[in-house]
């Protein structure tokens, strides 16, 4: 039985709250940008069809809440996922230290089924404030940080000037089609032509 | 039927998800072979297990996500249907087949989001119909989840400004008219699920209740990203039609949270000029709802606006925000007369974070914040409650965090007030942070007035504030603390000689009260840095104005008498002798003769009064030579008096080699370079002679008591001052002496009973190369040591 093309392709987005998640999706979906600060609350997501190898892609790109009081029903979107961007703004030590956690909190909620090839990026936010004068992750340092952890590909990105913002998800999307992470091949026990299965777990009224 | 177990629950999920996975087999495969029909039948199969009532929000997320995930399939389909000629309108009847309502919603959103896409009716009457069927499902759960489909899959299809779907007929207003619909539904749904089911079961339904609030508030996130709501927009039909839900709906859970959403996903600049629509509300929230932690979120995300550049300050300014602020938590504490201290405190210190951030060059505001605070702990007894007191730390330490700098904060009249208010252990933590931010700033504190301010904010650690005894007092932890006050009172300093003195007695007022524990910490710093001030003065002309109120070294020094002199009664009488010689030099440097003798006068008294261990008098007498040979304000008579009081004490110190050293220390006492007047030769060589004496009888003890004769080390050393003398010319010092005293040694040292002691004759062989090499110079030295044998 042919298997359904993957045209779809699922990328989520993590990282602290405030290091621009949203305002990166916005750039690269809409070609918009703002600078007020304005939360997400639990998770959205955005589609931009993109070209690859003569082929045309869904990207489906998963926007999250950097504020866990804003994550109230948990990360069950995760699933299926295939490629994490983490994200974190170079003017925040915090927000790069935090890295391991959201990528291991990733690993561990998503289980995708070769946690030591899932493909992530690293994308390290925010170049264009103060010119640069602010910032306290150095380049080299992410660098390191993402070669420690399986050779993660890193851009450095603004999401406000739209700097290596298209390049990011370019390589995003390749990594996602590479990925492999095949959705459970489902095979009924008997395969039931014809009949409608009855609903014997419904309850309650009729809706 | 009610799964209340966590194992029973996981069952049904999985049966859910088994249920899901084989209908969304067959979908697959209907999708495969482009069959409309089965694709229809299976895939509201599938999403007939979202009926289940026995999930938790949690798991029944779980579930939908997988639902969504396979619609997410379908949708394609749809498009690639309509693409293939199918007509989008027909699809949008078709769905409606679906025998059970929930599929039917899920797939007629589904097919409303390419419908849309599609453009062949208005996006807002595709919207419009589908938030009004969505009002078939009136079961909270299944109700909130299908509808929060429906703004997930209409996201990208509002009608927004310089959006693809914006025309004609479709505006702004209208995807905000759907949103704000959608929300207000969802709200309903929310509030409602806290009134169905049994009251015993509150607990878990706030539970639910609280896991599902995102849903929710997501509403809210899409309505910030809608480009077209402007300003205006937001302040006339956004923000008062989301209000009027939160304030009507009465209930606990919604509005807390919703307050904080509104918050958090508007920008900053709208909140500023909305504040008086936005703090309106608060008042009329119901009198539980955490109205603090709100409002302080609030505040601190307008500080940080604050501080992100100083272009938006105007902002702040033009929209009264600070009163605007005070007023409203002013009208809420009111409005809650049981809220704890802790959240009043709570709401002040927010309020005094975002004035010192936006008004840092209003110290009235801020003083007004610590007053308000005042007003509302007064009447109230010192504060127990640990957090709340942690929270006064904070609000204490944030104007001294913000300037980097006590004086400011010294200028804030209602700070000392809210320190009133902290337990004696609370107030100690708060006088060490003040501190600490005096010594990390290098603060300069420099006049007396400044320095009144600050000891009576810091009085928790110059004083034991109650009567209570703290015996578990860390012995460390009050070294550290006491350390720290002796450091600041030596960072205090004016240039202006009067002004210091004012700051000198100042710190004195205040330390002299701190009890036999603290004096011994805090005096010594307050000695020494009058001394500084004396050396400052002593160069000077005195009195050059002959003003009769004008600081001269007389009147510090009697001040210093007295400071020291309370060291005595403690008693701590070996500090007090030398912080007495201390200054009895200081006077000697300053031309005071009856000053100098009376701070002798008082050590003396103090060794013969007060200093009764042994150890400790050779350490005092030794200090007390040491100083007195440095006199040379003394005329004859004073200087007698003291010399002999001190060779009298020197012998009669108790252990003989004791009173050798000190004995022989005396002769210098009679000997000193620089003074052309004491230079008594004899007297000098009857002191050596003294400790020879000495010497000898100690051997003799030795040999009495032990059998053997003790070490000839005293010796060699008496030999060491002889050939001092010797050099310096003292004409008593003759040769024969020096070498009868090294036949003496030399015979001790081979002497039956002597006890060999490597050190000593180490000593003395050194002592001994030491004439040969002055021998051997040359000279007028050479020739001096040229008759001596060695």
């Amino acid at each position: 039985m042919p298997s359904r093309r993957r045209t779809l392709l699922k990328v989520i987005i993590l990282g602290d709250s405030g290091v621009g998640k949203t305002s990166l999706m916005n750039q690269y979906v809409n070609k918009k940008f703002s600078n007020q600060y304005k939360a997400t609350i639990g998770a959205d997501f955005l589609t931009k069809e993109v070209q690859f190898e003569d082929r045309l892609f869904t990207l489906q790109i998963w926007d999250t809440a950097g504020q866990e009081r804003f994550q109230s029903l948990g990360v069950a979107f995760y699933r299926g996922a295939d490629c994490c961007v983490l994200v974190y703004d170079v003017n925040s030590m915090k927000s790069f230290d935090n890295l391991n956690n959201w990528r291991e909190e990733f690993l561990i909620q998503a289980s995708p089924s070769d946690p030591e090839n899932f493909p992530f990026v690293v994308l390290g936010n925010k170049i264009d404030v103060d010119g640069g004068n602010s910032r306290v992750v150095s380049e080299k340092k992410a660098r390191a940080w993402c070669a420690s952890k399986g050779n993660i590909p890193y851009f450095e990105t603004s999401a406000k000037e739209g700097v290596n913002v298209e390049e990011a998800f370019q390589c995003i999307a390749k990594d996602a089609l590479k990925s492999g992470e095949e959705e459970d091949i489902y095979l009924p026990d008997t395969i039931d032509v014809g009949s409608s299965s009855s609903q014997p777990r419904s309850s309650g009224c009729e809706c | 039927m009610i799964a209340d177990g966590v194992e029973d629950e996981e069952k049904w999920l999985a049966a859910g998800i088994a249920g899901l996975q084989q209908n969304a087999f067959y979908m697959h495969r209907a999708l495969d072979s482009n069959n409309l029909r089965d694709a229809l039948k299976y895939s509201a199969q599938m999403l007939s297990e979202l009926r289940t009532s026995r999930l938790s929000p949690h798991k029944y997320y779980e579930l939908y996500m997988r639902a969504f995930d396979e619609l997410r399939k379908l949708e394609m389909f749809f498009k690639e249907e309509t693409r293939r000629g199918c007509s989008i309108v027909d699809l949008y009847e078709l769905v409606q087949h679906a025998g059970n309502i929930l599929p039917r919603l899920y797939l007629l959103c589904t097919v409303g989001s390419v419908y849309i896409k599609s453009k062949e009716a208005p996006a807002k009457d595709v919207l419009k119909d589908l938030v009004e069927m969505c009002r078939g499902i009136q079961h909270p759960v299944r109700g909130l989840f299908l509808r929060s489909y429906l703004a997930q899959v209409s996201r990208d299809k509002l009608p927004d400004i310089g959006s693809e779907y914006e025309g004609d007929a479709d505006t702004v207003v209208d995807a905000v008219e759907f949103v704000l619909q959608n929300f207000t539904e969802m709200n309903k749904l929310w509030v409602r699920m806290q009134h169905q089911g049994p009251a015993r079961e509150k607990e878990k339904r706030e539970k639910e209740r609280s896991e599902l609030r995102d849903l929710v508030g997501k509403n809210l996130h899409v309505l910030s990203q809608v480009e077209g709501i402007d300003l205006d927009m937001y302040k006339e039909t956004v923000l008062p039609r989301v209000l009027e839900q939160v304030v009507n709906c009465k209930d606990e859970i919604a509005q807390y949270y919703l307050m904080d959403c509104i918050i958090q996903v508007f920008p900053d600049e709208y909140h500023l000029q909305t504040l008086d629509v936005l703090l309106g509300a608060f008042p009329q929230l119901q009198p539980t709802v955490d109205i603090k932690t709100v409002l302080s979120r609030l505040m601190e995300r307008l500080s940080n606006y604050a501080a992100s550049s100083a272009d938006v300050l105007p902002e702040f300014l033009q929209v009264e925000a600070f009163s605007k602020l005070n007023n409203a938590i002013g009208k809420v504490i009111e409005a809650q007369p049981d809220m704890p201290i802790l959240g009043v405190i709570t709401l002040y210190s927010s309020l005094l974070t975002f004035t010192l951030h936006v008004h840092p060059d209003r110290l009235d505001y801020a003083d007004q914040v610590l007053g308000a605070c005042v007003k509302k702990l007064s009447g109230k007894e010192k504060l127990e409650d640990k957090k709340a007191t942690k929270q006064i730390v904070a609000l204490l330490s944030a104007p001294l965090d913000k300037y980097n700098d006590i004086v400011t904060a010294l200028k804030l009249s209602n700070y000392p007030r809210v320190m009133e208010y902290l337990d004696s252990e609370t107030n100690k933590v708060m006088a060490t942070v003040i501190i600490q931010s005096i010594m990390k700033n290098k603060t300069r504190i420099s006049t007396a007035d400044r320095v009144e301010a600050l000891f009576e904010l810091i009085k928790g650690l110059i004083k034991d504030l109650d009567d209570t005894f703290h015996d578990e007092v860390d012995e460390d932890d009050f070294k550290e603390e006491q350390n720290s006050v002796a450091r600041l009172i030596q960072l205090l300093h004016s240039d202006d000689p009067e002004e210091m003195f004012k700051i000198i007695c100042t710190v004195r007022k205040h330390i002299l009260g701190g009890g036999p524990k603290r004096l011994p910490f805090t005096v010594p710093p307050l000695v020494f840095s009058s001394l500084k001030l004396v050396r400052q003065l002593q160069g000077q002309e005195e009195n050059p104005f002959g003003e009769e109120e004008s600081t001269t070294p007389k009147k510090i020094f009697q001040v210093l008498n007295q400071t020291v002199e309370t060291l005595s009664n403690i008693p701590a009488p070996e500090l007090a002798l030398q912080l007495f010689l201390q200054c009895a030099e200081a006077a000697n440097d300053c031309d005071l003769e009856p000053v100098a003798y009376e701070f002798f006068t008082q050590a003396y008294i103090l060794y013969e009064e007060e200093i009764s261990d042994s150890r400790a008098q050779v350490t005092a007498i030794h200090l007390i030579i040491g100083t007195l040979q440095r006199m040379h304000v003394f005329g004859v008579e004073n200087r007698d008096t003291l010399t002999h009081k001190a060779t009298g004490y020197s012998a009669k110190l108790l252990k003989k080699p004791d009173q050798c050293r000190a004995v022989y220390a005396c002769s210098h006492l009679f000997w000193v370079d620089d003074q052309d007047n004491v230079k008594d030769g004899e007297r000098v060589l009857l002191c050596l002679k003294r400790a020879l004496r000495i010497a000898n009888a100690a051997q003799q003890m030795s040999n009495a008591a032990r059998g053997s004769a003790g070490s000839v080390t005293l010796f060699v050393e008496i030999l060491n001052k002889y050939l001092y003398f010797f050099e310096k010319g003292n004409p008593q010092i003759t040769v024969a002496a020096i070498q009868s005293l090294i036949e003496l040694i030399t015979t001790e040292m081979h002497s039956d009973s002597s006890t060999p002691d490597p050190a000593a004759d180490a000593f003395f062989a050194s002592t001994l190369r030491y004439m040969e090499f002055q021998k051997q110079k040359g000279g007028a030295i050479g020739e001096k040591y040229e008759p001596i044998k060695v």
